[in-house]
């Protein structure tokens, strides 16, 4: 049997654990099951260099809170581990943390078709106002991508 | 902590130009509540939306806070500091001291000491709220509520632009899908 490949957009959320929760109890029976988990996150804006007290202030900040969204990328290990303890093959997990440059649909549609997954699960919150101005992901994912599964845990 | 002043024209510079920068809403909003963050030095901040069928208030974006205190249960406009959805901005200068709060207690494990939350208004409607988190009991200066209040009008403003936007552009793709044989044009 070819090798399946599962992504798992993760955003460190309790509906994400579910998302997670679902995958082990349906693929870690099997051996032929590589998994991705992606978190894209919004790094921190540059600002233009400015004589400007505040500007300069500003930026010394902005540097540290860079720092502290980077540290959050080391919490994927933790869905690593959990993942390896419900028995996927440590080598066969990929983390993949990078800064998003659109909107979260298409960062995800652009990694399922690099690197080819097969299945994305994906959560779904009741959040209508959000949706209502900036978009259903699952939507815009399912309409966009051909030939991969899309799971929906909600 | 005196009522000093913090937002002058320089931030706003800096903040307007992160909103006209970018083109989507979530990046957009991220970027303004890191910015938020950085320039006060505060805990943290979050940008909601309004649910106006079930008057909950949903995250469009946080920075600072955890996820814990983020998901802490639904947010709702008739129990929750309730003056920022008659239009009004409140400050609560001591969450220990305070009635306005819906989850008291979680603020309090989430260490926070002071909240400053803005109505997002369009068209007069309340759309959202701007809220602000500090570690600390915080006298946030007048001037400083007034700039923030012109930010959330701003945000309203943004918020319903890209969602036209976005309208916009599902009537493009609807358009453009359009056979010209279901027109009954020539072939």
């Amino acid at each position: 049997m070819a090798i399946q490949k599962i992504l798992i957009p993760y955003n460190f959320t309790q509906i994400d654990q579910k998302a997670i929760d679902f995958v082990i109890e349906t693929f870690s029976h099997l051996r032929d099951i590589e998994v991705g988990v992606f978190n894209a996150y919004t790094a921190a804006p540059e600002i233009e260099t400015d004589a400007s007290l505040i500007t300069g202030k500003l930026k010394s900040s902005l540097s540290y809170l860079s720092q502290k969204i980077l540290e959050k990328g080391t919490e994927l290990d933790s869905v690593k581990q959990k993942l390896i303890l419900s028995g996927f093959t440590e080598s066969r997990i990929e983390t993949i943390f990078k800064p998003r440059k659109k909107d979260i649909a298409s960062e995800i549609i652009q990694l399922a078709l690099d690197r080819k997954y097969d299945v994305i699960v994906l959560n779904r919150k009741h959040s209508r106002a959000t949706r209502f101005f900036s978009g259903s992901v699952s939507h815009k994912i399912v309409m966009s991508l051909k030939n991969t599964a899309v799971c929906i845990v909600s | 902590m005196s009522a000093q002043e913090k937002i002058d024209i320089d931030l706003f510079k800096v903040v307007f130009r992160a909103m006209a920068q970018s083109d989507n809403l979530e990046i957009m909003a991220n970027h303004l509540t890191q910015l938020l963050v950085a320039a006060l030095e505060i805990k943290g901040c979050t940008i909601f939306a309004l649910n106006p069928e079930s008057e909950e208030l949903e995250v469009l974006a946080s920075f600072g806070l955890s996820m814990n205190y983020v998901n802490k249960g639904p947010v709702l406009s008739d129990k929750s500091i309730t003056d920022t959805f008659n239009g009004k901005p409140t400050v609560i200068r001591d969450v220990a001291n305070t009635r306005h709060l819906q989850y008291p207690e979680d603020a309090k494990k989430e260490k926070i000491g002071a909240i400053v939350s803005i109505p997002i208004k369009f068209y007069g409607k309340v759309i959202g709220a701007l809220r602000l988190y500090h570690h600390e009991l915080w006298d946030v200066s007048e001037k400083d509520v007034d700039s923030l209040f012109v930010l959330a009008e701003n945000i309203g403003l943004a918020m319903t632009y890209t969602r036209v936007l976005k309208a916009i552009k599902t009537i493009k793709y609807t358009v453009d899908d359009i056979h010209g044989l279901w027109l009954l044009e020539e072939q």
